[in-house]
């Protein structure tokens, strides 16, 4: 800020003694997006770029006789075309889905990539994939988890090898790990077995049990920007990728890897990402750099709505059986589990964290789970929100109304009674650190719709549910740059994609630490080769830890010009602060130093003051998990099994909201996903494995005529290491959306419907009226 | 393919381009005139990210032919802001938290702007009626018919 406007409207504390951090701020690049400026993967144009149009494989299951490129090629306007053996050299592996661009063998997938044409023209190279005449042996596709597990089961794929899960670990952070062994060939991926205590002896104490399966679909992420990818190479060696991803330093890493560069020679931008949820991490990012790697031109691939939902990551159908016991005065007394998720072709189902959360939410002295991933001939899932969380949910939440009900007991009150709280384990005898689990079931019971709830169940076939949900969350290390400027301004880099609102919290928690206005601060976020290292904006965790390092850089810059002051106001460092956009002594404002002063001496020609660059690095170590209560207000119509959904409330514990305007549309945002899961979303295959809704009208999202406002209420459980208290916001809120919409409409109809998404149909079935 | 010339009215501009008669109206004024703020999310018209305003009615340009726009009024989110300020219904949008990844953003706004000039005063189910659509998938739109409410209640103030 220039010195001669002292008259400038400073900023003053508020009740909590903060300035910037825990107000409502908004978008910080609000204006571009509103204009259509931004720009997207899909909006950049460069000289020379070849288009890509992918052949994607008919079959679920097929070896491969031949693949006939000769016709394609001859089309006008077709640059190259390219199988299996036409790529440069990378690292396969054919046991992960990020290994592989096309196989040569066997196709284990409909919707599997297997050739790409390249045209400067995008229609020419889409009509040309048309022209590739490929013929396959049909091989028997495996597409039902469950029976997939039998001994007798034909195998979905060759034996899977060196299996790569860098990618699931970026999402969640537990403190085990799944068992690949496999003594003999066959479909299950992974295992993940927990137990304590004893559960015959649990069941044996219940006077209430329930034991019943549960399934949820396969839904997908259904961000609005298909995947997006630029990549180019030049004579140098140098390698440059333009990705929709959320996690650009993993992208580098993974090319670095496939292709043997060094990673200081690859430079991934994360474009604007138009919705990620998970699904936009590492995908196409291999295929488009070997194209540009073998032409040497910018080669751009854009998928189509039909090729994302045939050919992207999904998250997974599960299988889910479980069995609960429950004393009279409504004391958990034992929880057996069979989780089984449904991965795909390839490996990477989120099974572990549904065997955590299965028997994680409640005290339970006696549990036994069991995980499994399995493979099926369907396309290969990924993370989604929370990967793994709202299935596993679905089950345990349904089952603590259901047993509640039995023995005529408050849903609320049991499920207080029984709720995790600090030092209480999850299934892998991890202790919990503090978490706000219980203060958001107390603080849902003060929703206007749990206030209303007498009245509701009194109006027939309207009714309430409430359940919970949670997420543990990622954590990896990340890093962060705070840069003075000439005229006292700052800026802030960071290498963590910005989707929802992060560089906007980083202003604030910028603008507290130096103690200025919010537009004293611009942030950037940087290319893997600009920008300090930060981990994939995935499992919440981008607040919580670039944030950190965030606060750390803010602080270190001021301490840099505390240090540098201590000769002009002669007093020491501790004796000073920052206020009114200058560095003062405590006490007397007018013995004082204008941050503007300092970008001068620190930037002009001569000036005795080093640059000034604060920086932050830090590591996460200690998880921060965070709670949800949701509670939701449904009718059914009893003829037709229609569903409404008149209002919907929930509470999320945040840690501290730095920005709760941005919070609520986490909590909003993420229940939406939910209450899609619980009534609409599902991907459907047909008998061939084929997928029969690859569209947005078939696969059905939730429009603004399903969704009522949701009401949010933050909770703030401050957690020991997040910036100001915050803990990981962004993924918990999908968890519980399930599982309180088939509570609210056995409560309004007394029917229970064991599969998500809940149809009309299925609930007819549930209400024998079909 | 041979190419046609089409003359149209965009953002108040008249546009004289060369078209295939295959390519889309979202295609051609991003492509030829290098308008990119409406999106493609769908190319089926099932999203919205595509919305414009064609002679005063909204359409998802997706699914337009480019010589269907022949002699045509469009507008685009392009053409929402005058030189210096935001639309009211953008500054809105900001102000209420209602973008988050911000894809679905323009066609959204462009049909908000549409609704409030038929209804300068919507109820809520009139906002959620004339936004059904346009999906976004991050908001759970909340926030959006929050805007849009901001968004009428300003224009209303300063008429």
């Amino acid at each position: 800020m220039p010195d001669d406007t002292k008259t400038r409207e400073s900023t003053s504390a508020d009740g909590n003694g903060h300035t910037a951090v825990g107000k409502r701020v908004t978008r910080l690049e609000g204006a571009a997006k509103v204009t259509g400026k931004t720009v997207f993967a899909d909006d950049m144009k460069m000289p020379g770029l070849l288009h890509v149009g992918v052949l994607y494989a008919p079959q679920a299951h097929a070896r491969i006789k031949s693949i006939d490129t000769a016709k394609a090629a001859a089309l006008p306007g077709v640059y190259a075309v390219f199988t299996a053996a036409d790529l440069p050299d990378y690292k396969r592996n054919d046991s992960n889905r990020n290994g592989l661009i096309f196989p040569d063998k066997e196709v284990l997938f409909h919707g599997q990539p297997i050739a790409a044409v390249l045209s400067e023209d995008p229609h020419i190279a889409e009509e040309a994939t048309a022209l590739i005449e490929a013929e396959f042996e049909p091989l028997p596709a495996v597409l039902d988890p469950v029976a997939a597990m039998e001994n007798d089961s034909p195998l979905v794929r060759q034996p899977l090898v060196d299996v790569d899960r860098s990618e699931a670990r970026g999402h969640v952070s537990v403190e085990t790990e799944e068992t690949e062994q496999q003594d003999e060939p066959s479909n299950i991926a992974s295992r993940a077995p927990f137990a304590r205590g004893d559960v015959a002896a649990g069941f044996a104490e219940a006077d209430v049990i329930i034991d019943r399966t549960w399934r949820t679909a396969m839904v997908h992420q259904s961000y609005i920007e298909p995947h997006s990818t630029i990549a180019d190479y030049d004579a140098s060696g140098e390698l440059r990728v333009w990705t929709s991803t959320q996690g650009p330093f993993h992208v580098r890493n993974e090319l670095a890897q496939a292709f043997g560069l060094p990673e200081n020679r690859i430079r991934v931008t994360a474009t604007e990402v138009g919705g990620g949820f998970g699904g936009k991490i590492y995908l196409t990012e291999l295929m488009v750099a070997a194209l540009a790697i073998a032409t040497r031109r910018p080669v751009k691939h854009i998928m189509s709505r039909k090729d994302d939902m045939i050919a992207a990551t999904p998250a997974p159908y599960t299988h889910i059986e479980l069995k609960t016991g429950m004393k009279r005065d409504g004391t958990l007394t034992a929880l057996q589990a069979r989780l089984i998720y449904d991965s795909g072709a390839f490996p990477g189902a989120p099974m572990l964290a549904g065997c955590i959360l299965v028997g994680g939410y409640y005290r339970c002295d006696n549990i036994d789970i069991k995980g499994f991933e399995v493979l099926t001939n369907k396309v290969s899932v990924g993370a989604l929100r929370a990967p793994g969380a709202h299935n596993a949910t679905f089950a345990i939440e349904s089952h603590m109304d259901m047993m509640a009900k039995e023995l005529g007991l408050d849903p609320l009150e049991v499920r207080l009674k029984n709720a995790v709280a600090e030092g209480d384990l999850m299934p892998s005898g991890q202790a919990y650190p503090a978490i706000g689990l219980r203060e958001c079931l107390e603080a849902i019971a003060d929703s206007d719709v749990w206030r209303r709830r007498r009245e509701i169940e009194a109006t027939p076939n309207r009714g309430v549910g409430l359940a919970i949900g949670g997420w543990i969350g990622g954590l990896q290390p990340a890093s962060a740059i705070v840069c003075l400027n000439g005229d006292g301004t700052v800026n802030v880099t960071v290498g963590s994609a910005d989707i929802t609102g992060s560089n906007t919290t980083f202003q604030q928690i910028t603008a507290e630490v130096l103690n200025v206005p919010l537009d004293m601060v611009n942030v950037e976020t940087g290319d893997t080769k600009t920008a300090p290292y930060a981990g994939m904006s995935a499992g919440s965790k981008t607040v919580y830890t670039v944030g950190r390092a965030v606060k750390k850089a803010a602080e270190d810059l001021r301490q840099q010009m505390f240090e540098l002051a201590m000769k002009r106001l002669e007093v020491e460092p501790e004796d000073m602060e920052v206020a009114n956009c200058q560095v003062q002594v405590k006490g007397a404002p007018d013995r004082a130093m204008t941050f503007k002063r300092f970008g001068r001496l620190s930037t002009n020609f001569g000036g005795p003051f080093p640059a000034i660059v604060g920086r932050g690095a830090i590591t996460a170590r200690k998880i921060a998990p965070s709670f949800v209560a949701q509670a939701a207000e449904v009718e059914v119509d009893p003829d037709t099994g229609g569903i409404t959904l008149h209002a919907c409330a929930i509470a999320q514990d945040a840690g501290f909201a730095i920005n709760p305007l941005s919070v609520e549309g986490q909590m909003q945002g993420g229940a939406s996903q939910g209450i899609g899961i619980a009534l609409w979303e599902e991907m459907q295959h047909d008998e061939h494995g084929r997928l029969l809704n690859p569209n947005l009208l078939d696969y059905r999202l939730p429009t603004s005529r399903d969704l009522p406002p949701i009401e949010t209420i933050i909770v703030e459980v401050p957690s020991e290491e997040g910036p100001f208290g915050a803990r990981i916001v962004g993924e918990p809120s999908i968890v519980a959306g399930a599982a309180a919409i088939g509570n609210a409409i056995d409560n309004a109809v007394g029917a229970r419907v064991d599969e998500a998404p809940i149809t009309p149909e299925r609930l007819l079935r549930a209400m024998s009226k079909l | 393919m041979a190419k046609q010339l089409i003359t149209f009215t965009v953002n108040g501009r008249e546009r004289e381009v060369a078209v295939e008669p295959h390519w889309t109206l979202l295609e051609t004024v991003r492509e030829t005139l290098s308008l990119t703020g409406s999106k493609e999310g769908c190319g089926t018209g099932d999203c919205g990210a595509c919305t414009m305003i064609v002679d005063g009615r909204i359409v998802t340009s997706c699914l337009m032919l480019a010589p269907q726009a022949n002699g045509r009024d469009v507008t685009t989110i392009e053409g929402l802001e005058a030189i210096g300020s935001l639309d009211p219904v953008q500054q809105a949008f900001i102000d209420a938290g209602g973008l988050q990844c911000g894809f679905c953003i323009p066609g959204m706004i462009v049909a908000a702007r549409n609704l409030l000039d038929d209804n300068p005063s919507p109820t809520l189910d009139q906002i959620r009626e004339g936004l059904a659509g346009n999906l976004c998938r991050c908001t759970g739109y909340t926030k959006i018919y929050e805007a849009v409410e901001l968004a009428a209640e300003r224009i209303r103030g300063s008429a």
